[in-house]
């Protein structure tokens, strides 16, 4: 029987060669679309890395060409966390989450380089951000004496330039400096490693993330400062319009604009959301046509076949070993089929395409191919019901 | 009823035909036979109130004019279609008793069938389509299998079309591969639709005397359609059909 199967597939290679690309092309596809989906779902249940609710953004303004004396930058900074309502108060730079605004730069550590967001942080902007530290410690008052930049890293970033090697107390710096000596605050001594963060939006993945300590003398330029701070749980409009009386009576010039986060998040992914869900349904448009492709080749080029099952079954096949070897038959195009398919779709995930991991694409796989063979393996039953439900003579009679 | 294939092959000089006994055991026995076809509008009653009874080694042939229902008729006992009306009962037992799976080893050891469009399947060579039979008996091994087919084909005049593919072969050599495909099995019955329909009348004889020799020989209950009076002539009984029922 099988040295039949094989016969009769090699005597039907031009019907099958049809059927094996048919699969091939559907395969490609569904694993195409597959892998984007999955990325984009990945990504949107990707924990943040932080935690944004109960985080307000403001942004305190000298006024046009006015620079912020840092002693009255700290006194707003004082002022605002003492109202009642307020935990923690931060500074941060211009680059807040979910905002469009970002600032990256690519650095080094002996020949491994890596494109970062670059933040910058002060010692209490962990307890607003809430950022999950992995090793080491947050900085703080006693890296003053330091002689250079205490920064924490992200995961990813501590992956790519450190490996598996330790971390901590390692000194990066930019990946373009020549050989001229760096200046020590453009040292990056390496003081703790936090999980992964996505502040892009809510449906981005996750980027590499250098929190660099602000010094001193950095702010000495500023006209503007971004303020985060983390309000009690059910603070609103009364508290917003408090913090920027509060900032207002410390320096008449200075204006604020206080922003909660949240509602940065929630704008940013009614932005996303466009593309995203024209991107999926674009993708769940495929898919479905793709199965219907491939459903309406297979079921035809077995319809095509009744006068065939009629004339086993008068030849004293029982319905049970047409419906085998029909699948026999899909069983081995769909195969042959996959195979061209896995041998282009795994290029993506070994050559590291688009620089995505490659979990989405192995998945994409799998579920492309779990696809296709169910979708074959319902077409090739077609015959078994068929065979089972019409006398011999009938189905011959369609020739 | 005791089973041909298991009958040992040295009874042959006594062939059941030639005892009185063994004429009389009915192996189809079709009581009242009704065959109505349904088409949308159109009802055609192709058999009414066909009574006909084939004893075990008869050679029985069939004659009416086109349209009467003869293929009909032949197909039903050959266990492929359903009567509309009436019972068809196999070594006496009721062909409704049967299950499906049952019904299906009845067509394949019981019935070689010879059907008047031939029915080879294109993407099969001629010696894979005359091996089709014997691949639903899975006790016979590849090489037996083999050996049996080319036997088949041998018998017909084919010996050298082994490798042919049905879309290859005139019209007579596809009959001839039909009527091999039908031998292969060594069935207890043929049932064959015009088997020389399409063969010149040389050819024909050969067909005819080799049906005959299968008869006589080997004990072979034939059932055959023909339009050829000649041929009739030399069957044991003729059964005229006309416009579904049986006149003679
Ligand atoms: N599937 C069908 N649907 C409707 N009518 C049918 C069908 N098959 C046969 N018939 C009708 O039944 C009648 C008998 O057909 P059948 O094929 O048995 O005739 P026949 O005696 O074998 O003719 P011929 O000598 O031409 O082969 C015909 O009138 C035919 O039109
Ligand atoms: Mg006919």
């Amino acid at each position: 029987m099988l040295r039949h199967l094989f016969t009769l597939i090699w005597n039907r290679k031009r019907a099958n060669m049809l059927l094996i690309s048919e699969v091939f092309f559907s395969f490609v596809v569904l694993f195409g679309v597959g892998a984007v989906l999955i990325t984009i779902g990945k990504n949107y249940l990707a924990p943040h890395g932080f935690d944004y609710t109960d985080v307000w953004r403001l942004q305190v303004r000298a006024g046009q060409g006015q620079q912020m004396p840092r002693a009255q930058l700290d006194d707003v900074l004082r002022q605002v966390k003492a109202l009642p309502g307020v935990r923690t108060v931060a500074l941060t730079s211009g680059n807040m989450p979910f905002i469009f605004s970002t600032n990256n730069s690519t650095f080094g550590y002996e020949g491994n380089t890596a494109l970062a967001n670059v933040y910058d942080a002060d010692d209490r902007y962990t307890d607003v951000m809430r950022l999950h530290l992995r090793e080491g410690r947050w900085f703080e008052a006693a890296d003053d004496a330091s002689n250079h930049r205490p920064v924490v890293i992200s995961q990813d970033l501590r992956e790519t330039l450190f490996g598996k090697g330790p971390a901590l107390g390692k000194i990066f710096t930019w990946s373009h400096h020549g050989p001229e000596a760096t200046k020590p605050e453009d040292e990056f001594l390496v003081t703790g490693v936090v999980d992964n963060v996505r502040t892009a939006n809510d449906f981005a993945a996750a980027e590499p993330g250098v929190w660099k300590r602000l010094l001193p003398h950095d702010t000495t330029s500023w006209e503007t400062a971004n303020v985060l701070v983390r309000v009690a749980p059910g603070q609103g409009g009364e508290l917003q319009e408090k913090i920027a009386r509060t900032v207002a009576g410390v320096t008449r010039q200075w204006t604020t604009e206080v922003r909660v986060m949240n509602d940065d998040r929630l704008s940013k992914r009614r932005y996303t959301l466009v593309p995203v869900v024209g991107l999926s349904i674009m993708g769940l448009f495929l898919i479905v046509n793709v199965a219907l492709g491939l459903f309406g080749v297979l079921w035809y080029n077995i319809s095509q076949r009744r006068a065939e099952i009629g004339l086993r079954r008068a030849m004293g096949a029982t319905g049970a070993s047409i419906s085998r070897q029909f699948l026999g038959e899909m069983l081995v195009v769909t195969t042959l089929g996959v195979l061209g398919g896995l041998l282009l779709a795994v290029q993506f995930p070994l050559l590291g395409a688009f620089d995505l991991p490659a979990q989405p694409y192995m998945l994409a796989i799998a579920a492309a191919t779990v696809a296709v063979y169910v979708i074959t393996a319902l077409c090739a039953w077609q015959p078994s019901r068929l065979a089972a439900g019409i006398h011999p003579a009938v189905a011959l009679r369609e020739e | 009823m005791e089973n041909l294939l298991a009958t040992p092959p040295d009874t042959r000089p006594q062939p059941p035909l030639n005892s009185p006994a063994a004429a009389e055991t009915p192996v189809l026995q079709l009581t009242n036979i009704e065959k109505v076809y349904q088409t949308n509008t159109i009802e055609t009653v192709a058999l009414n109130r066909v009574n006909l009874t084939i004893n075990r080694g008869e050679f029985v042939s069939i004659m009416g004019p086109s349209g009467c229902g003869k293929s009909t008729l032949l197909s039903l006992m050959g266990l492929l279609d359903e009567p509309t009306g009436g019972t068809i009962a196999i070594d006496g037992r009721a062909v409704t008793s049967y299950s499906d799976r049952e019904l299906a080893g009845l067509r394949n050891l019981k019935i070689g069938f010879v059907f008047q469009s031939y029915h080879l399947i294109n993407d099969l060579s001629v010696l894979d389509n005359v091996e089709l039979p014997l691949l639903y008996r899975p006790s016979l091994s590849g090489k037996e299998r083999r050996q049996r087919a080319l036997a088949a084909l041998d018998k017909v005049g084919l010996s050298a079309r082994t490798r042919h593919f049905p879309g290859q072969l005139s019209g007579g050599q596809r009959q001839r591969v039909a009527i091999a495909r039908a031998l292969v099995g060594s069935p207890e019955i043929i049932l064959a639709d015009e088997p020389t329909g399409n063969l010149d009348s040389v050819m024909g004889e050969e067909i005819m005397d080799l049906l005959l020799g299968l008869n006589r020989q080997d004990g072979v209950t034939i059932v055959m359609v023909t339009h050829d009076e000649q041929q009739a002539l030399k069957t044991k009984r003729l059964v005229r059909l006309f416009d579904g029922s049986q006149v003679g």
